[in-house]
Order: C-alpha cells, then structure tokens, then sequence
C-alpha cells in the first residue's frame, strides 16, 4: 500500500516536472521574442545570445511610435472591434433560433456553416478583390468589417446557440406571455441575460480578426493596412535590413493584447475554434 | 392573471390570424441576416470564381468577359508549379496532421496528471496558439536564422553544426511544418485534455485495480474512449492546415524556389504577381472541390468508426 502511493507520487512528480519542461519550451520563442524586443541593436547579435542585458524601449519608441505604425493599431482595433460587433449581434439572432425555435432553414445553417470552414480564403479573396476593385471598395476599413463578418458569423452562431440552449426559458416565455415579440423579447430579455457568453464570444472574434493576414493583405492598400500586414512586409525586408529589433517590438505589442484577452476567455477558446467542424463530425 | 387574461381575451379575436402569420415569419427574421450575408460573402464568390476560371478576363473592365471553355482548366493542369505546389501541400499536410495529433494527445495525456500547478501550465499552453500567424512566421524567422538565431545556437550547444533551416530547398518544408508545429499543437492538447477531463473514470479505475499500468491504461483504456475527440480534433486541425498561408508567407514567401510554396501560396501569385485572374480561378476551383470531397470523406469515416 505505502509503496503504491510512493510510486503514485513520483509518478505526479515525474508529470509536473515534464509538463513544466514542455510548457517552458512552448514558451520560450515568445520569451525569446520579449527578451529580443528590449535589447539594444548590439546585444541582438551578439554571439552568445545573452539573457542578462540592460533592458531598453528604443525600438519601441523609435518604431512602434511612429505614426505610421499608430495608424495601423488603429486601423487593425477598428476593424477587429467592428466586424466582431457585428458578427456578435446578426450571429447571436441566429444561434438563439437554431436553439430555441422550431424552423426548416436549420439544416442549410449548418451546412453553411461548415462550408465556411471547408473553403480556403483565398478563393473567396481573388473574387471579393476583382468585385470590389471597379465598386472603388478597395482600401476601405467598412470593407474590412463586412469580409471579416464571412469567417467570424459562422463560430458566433455555433458558440451563441451552446449559450441559448443553456439559458432557461422561464424569463422568455413570461415576456412572451406579456405580448412581446419574438424579436422584443430577444434583444430586452434574452440579449442582456447571455450578456456574458456574448461578451466571451465578441473577444473571441476579436482574436480572429485581429490574426488576419490574407483578406487585409489583398483588399487594402495604404489607408486601411492592418499592423498583420505591415509585420508581413517587415519580415520580409528583414532579410537586407537586419530589422530585428522593430519586428521584435511590434510582434510583442501585437501578441500581448491577444494573449491577455485569451487567458481571459481560455474556457470559451478551445470550444470556440473547434465550433462548427465537431457539429460536422457529430451531425 | 386579470390584467392578462382581460388584455388577450380583448385582443385575441381580432389579430389572431395576423398573429399567426407572424408565429411561423418571425424565426427568419432571426436567422436572414446571418443567411444573406454568409450567401453573399461564401457562396456568391465561389460562383464569381467558376465562372471567372470559365471566361477571358478583361482587364479594361475587369470583369470576365467571353466565354473560354476549359482553356484555363487545361493550362493549369499543364502547369509544372501547379503539381508542384499540390505536391508540397499533400507533404506538408501528411507531415504536419499526424505529428501534431501523436503530441498533442501524448502531451495532453501527460498535462491531464493533476498537480497544485497543472492548471497553471494548462492555460499557458494557451499562449502559443493565439500568437498572430504573422508573427509566428516573423519570429521563429529570427530564431531559425543561420547566424544569429537562437535554435543554431542551441545546436552548436550540444555539438551540432549550423544548419541553413530556411535556406536550404530540403529543410525548408520541415522548418515551417515545425513553425506549423509549434503554433498549432498546443491547440490539439487542450482539446483532447478536455476529452480526457470529461471520460467516466470508471473504465480507468478498474483497469488500475486490475494491475494495469500507467501506460497500458493509456493504449488500452483511455486512448479507445478518446477516438471521437481525437477524430474531431483531426477534422479541426485538417480544416485549419488546408489554408495555410500566413506562417509560409512571412517564413519563407514560399522559397526557395518553390520548396514550401503550398497551393495557397502559389494561387495568390498567381493571382496578384502574375495577374493572371483566370488560372488563379481555375486552381481556386479545383482547390475548392479537393477541399470539399476531402472533408466530406473525412465526415464519412469518423461516422463509419464511430458506429
């Protein structure tokens, strides 16, 4: 009996220490990428890489201050806040129909739903650019908004009708009973009260929209370039340039905010990005 | 109960078939919105996209104009870069999917031992699979770098020599399916870790009592009732990996030569290098039916395993 415990308890032990090990290596090229983005320009090639050195913000104020890159945060928060409002408020509808009323549509729904998933976004790019090119669409933030709503709906209406399901329908059916529509009930009674869920599901978008390259890279140009594309085009001039200590800088202002919001919302994360294609495996 | 009963008593008889009507219209009004945007933005597109591989562009008006038949089809399938690249990403997707579903169920197996810091080390597993693509490919482009990167260092370390990870036509494909690697598997560990939280312990415990070890338990117990959270985990990750683009992007742009210029990739050069909209619409085409007949067999074979 004794000697089971002990053997239980170095197996615990053997696990955490191994998991710590692993975790720490997952971890360690953000690390690594944090460490690079305060070192002076001289310390970043210096062989071997040190992990004591003089902490400095040059390449954050030299870089990530300068109104072009400014311009692009506010660009990249417009259009993640944006779409994922939307997305949030026509998603939501969706999903609380398909949990709590009875309607033939659910079936094409879903199949839309994994359809979205199944399409490489660069077939849907090519399109979009060559309509919105004559329209004069190209470049603009309300464009953005509205493309990035094709990838974020679909999760919204997975994850919102895993929260309607939940919900009890005692407050819903007293304000049916009280002579509100549908659509009243909804937006007084059911909306404030998966007020949680939603808000879980909007920083969830958020994410998405802010991680987007393809659809920013083709349909912008200068005015509504997102900060993933103007990284894209660093990274690829790093090559001549050495730009280490600026694509150091805005890749750690770029990751924080995201990986803050995903310790926030951790429990709705997983579920969230396999929404839609377990459906598909279960159905 | 008289406020109510007086109200609809007083009303009822009057609107009743008005009310009716709005009984059976008012679910579509929850779900239109959703339906004509997605049909707008998912559908409308990919038949913009046959008939634009189907016609001559015209680049005055810039729309498709004549009618070209399968002209484009034949070009494409023609095409030596076109097989090239289905070549790098049937390499890719057959390194990648099962590289990242062999670790993340064992690291979720190991992750799912409860210590005082497990659920520490379970959020932080979070961190890497957020990390914006671009950034991912930016970074781990420094870190691989011949001179001054990080993971050479650490070769040199332990005796190895510098390795030319990005540069080298052979290395490249394995560098950014380790780039791919370490961004998505954290991904696969905590789903399957939330599998392995949700099994009914029983079956484990009577194996335990029945002297079976920690991995026997694993092989013979634990890894048979995970099969459905696995064969979801690995339609989530396919449908993730076929639209690889950003990490290759900013890694390598698809070099060298065409080392890792998966079809993704390789349309939207396509496409936006050499303007050629057409066959850049017939690939888009093909790659659209390839992904469809792919996931939905994928569909038929979990069901089939599952019955």
């Amino acid at each position: 009996m004794a000697q089971t415990t002990l053997k239980q308890k170095l197996g615990t032990t053997a696990a955490a220490a191994a998991s710590v090990v692993l975790c720490a290596a997952f971890l360690l090229p953000v690390a690594w990428m944090v460490a690079t983005s305060l070192k002076s320009t001289s310390e970043i090639f210096a062989i071997p890489p040190t992990w004591s050195f003089e902490p400095t913000l040059e390449h954050y104020q030299r870089f990530a201050g300068q109104a072009r890159i400014v311009s692009r945060y506010i660009n990249t928060i417009i259009i993640a806040i944006g779409s994922s409002a939307l997305s949030v408020i026509v998603g939501s509808m969706c999903g609380y129909a398909l949990a709590r009323l009875r309607l033939r549509g659910a079936g094409v729904i879903a199949t839309l739903i994994l359809v979205s998933r199944a399409i490489p976004p660069i077939a849907l790019v090519v399109p979009m650019y060559l309509v919105f090119r004559p329209l004069g669409l190209l470049d603009k933030h309300i464009t953005l908004i509205i493309t990035y709503t094709s990838f974020l709906i679909p999760y919204v209406v997975w994850l919102s009708r895993g929260f309607f399901i939940a919900l009890p329908t005692a407050l819903e059916d007293a304000a049916l009973v009280d002579g509100c529509s549908r659509l009243g009930a909804y937006f007084r009674i059911i909306l404030p009260t998966a007020l949680p869920g939603l808000a879980a599901t909007m920083i969830f978008c958020i994410i998405l929209a802010w991680n987007e390259l393809l659809f920013a890279l083709i349909l912008t140009n200068r005015e509504a370039v997102t900060i993933p594309v103007s990284l894209a085009g660093l990274a690829a001039d790093t090559e001549q340039g050495a730009l280490w200590g600026p694509l150091t800088a805005i890749g750690t202002l770029t990751v924080l905010p995201i990986i803050v919001f995903a310790l926030f919302v951790q429990k709705y994360l997983v579920t969230g990005l396999a929404a839609g294609a377990t459906s598909g495996a279960t159905n | 109960m008289t406020r109510l009963e007086a109200l609809g008593g007083q009303t009822s008889k009057v609107t009743a078939p008005r009310r009716n009507l709005r009984r059976v219209f008012e679910p579509y009004v929850f779900i239109l919105p959703t339906v004509i945007i997605l049909i707008t933005l998912l559908i409308y597109p990919l038949f913009y996209t046959l008939q634009a591989s189907l016609s001559n562009f015209d680049t005055f008006t810039f729309s498709p104009a004549t009618f070209a038949g399968f002209r484009h089809y034949e070009r494409v399938l023609q095409d030596n870069n076109f097989w090239s690249s289905v070549r790098v990403t049937a390499a890719y997707l057959l390194a990648a999917l099962p590289l990242q579903l062999a670790l993340g169920v064992s690291i979720a197996f190991l992750i799912s031992v409860q210590w005082p810091g497990s659920k520490i080390v379970r959020a932080l597993f979070i961190i890497p699979m957020v990390v914006t693509p671009v950034v991912a490919g930016s970074m781990w482009k420094m870190l691989l770098d011949p001179l001054w990167g990080y993971v050479n260092y650490l070769l040199t370390l332990i005796g190895g020599k510098p390795v030319l990870w990005l540069a080298d036509t052979n290395l490249a494909l394995i560098s950014v399916v380790i780039i791919d690697t370490w961004r998505w598997t954290p991904f696969i560990i905590l789903i399957i870790l939330a599998g392995i939280v949700s099994l009914d312990p029983e079956p484990v415990e009577a194996a335990k009592v029945d002297g079976a070890n920690w991995l026997q338990r694993f092989v013979y117990v634990i890894l048979p009732m995970l099969r459905p959270v696995i064969l979801s985990a690995f339609l989530v990750r396919w449908l993730g990996a076929i639209k690889m683009f950003d990490i290759i992007y900013t890694a390598t742009g698809g070099g060298p030569g065409n080392a890792t210029e998966v079809i993704n990739m390789y349309i939207y050069d396509t496409a936006f290098r050499s303007l050629s909209f057409e066959r850049a619409s017939a690939m888009s085409v093909l790659m659209v039916l390839a992904a469809f007949a792919f996931t939905f067999l994928f569909i038929r074979f979990s069901h089939w395993v599952e019955r």
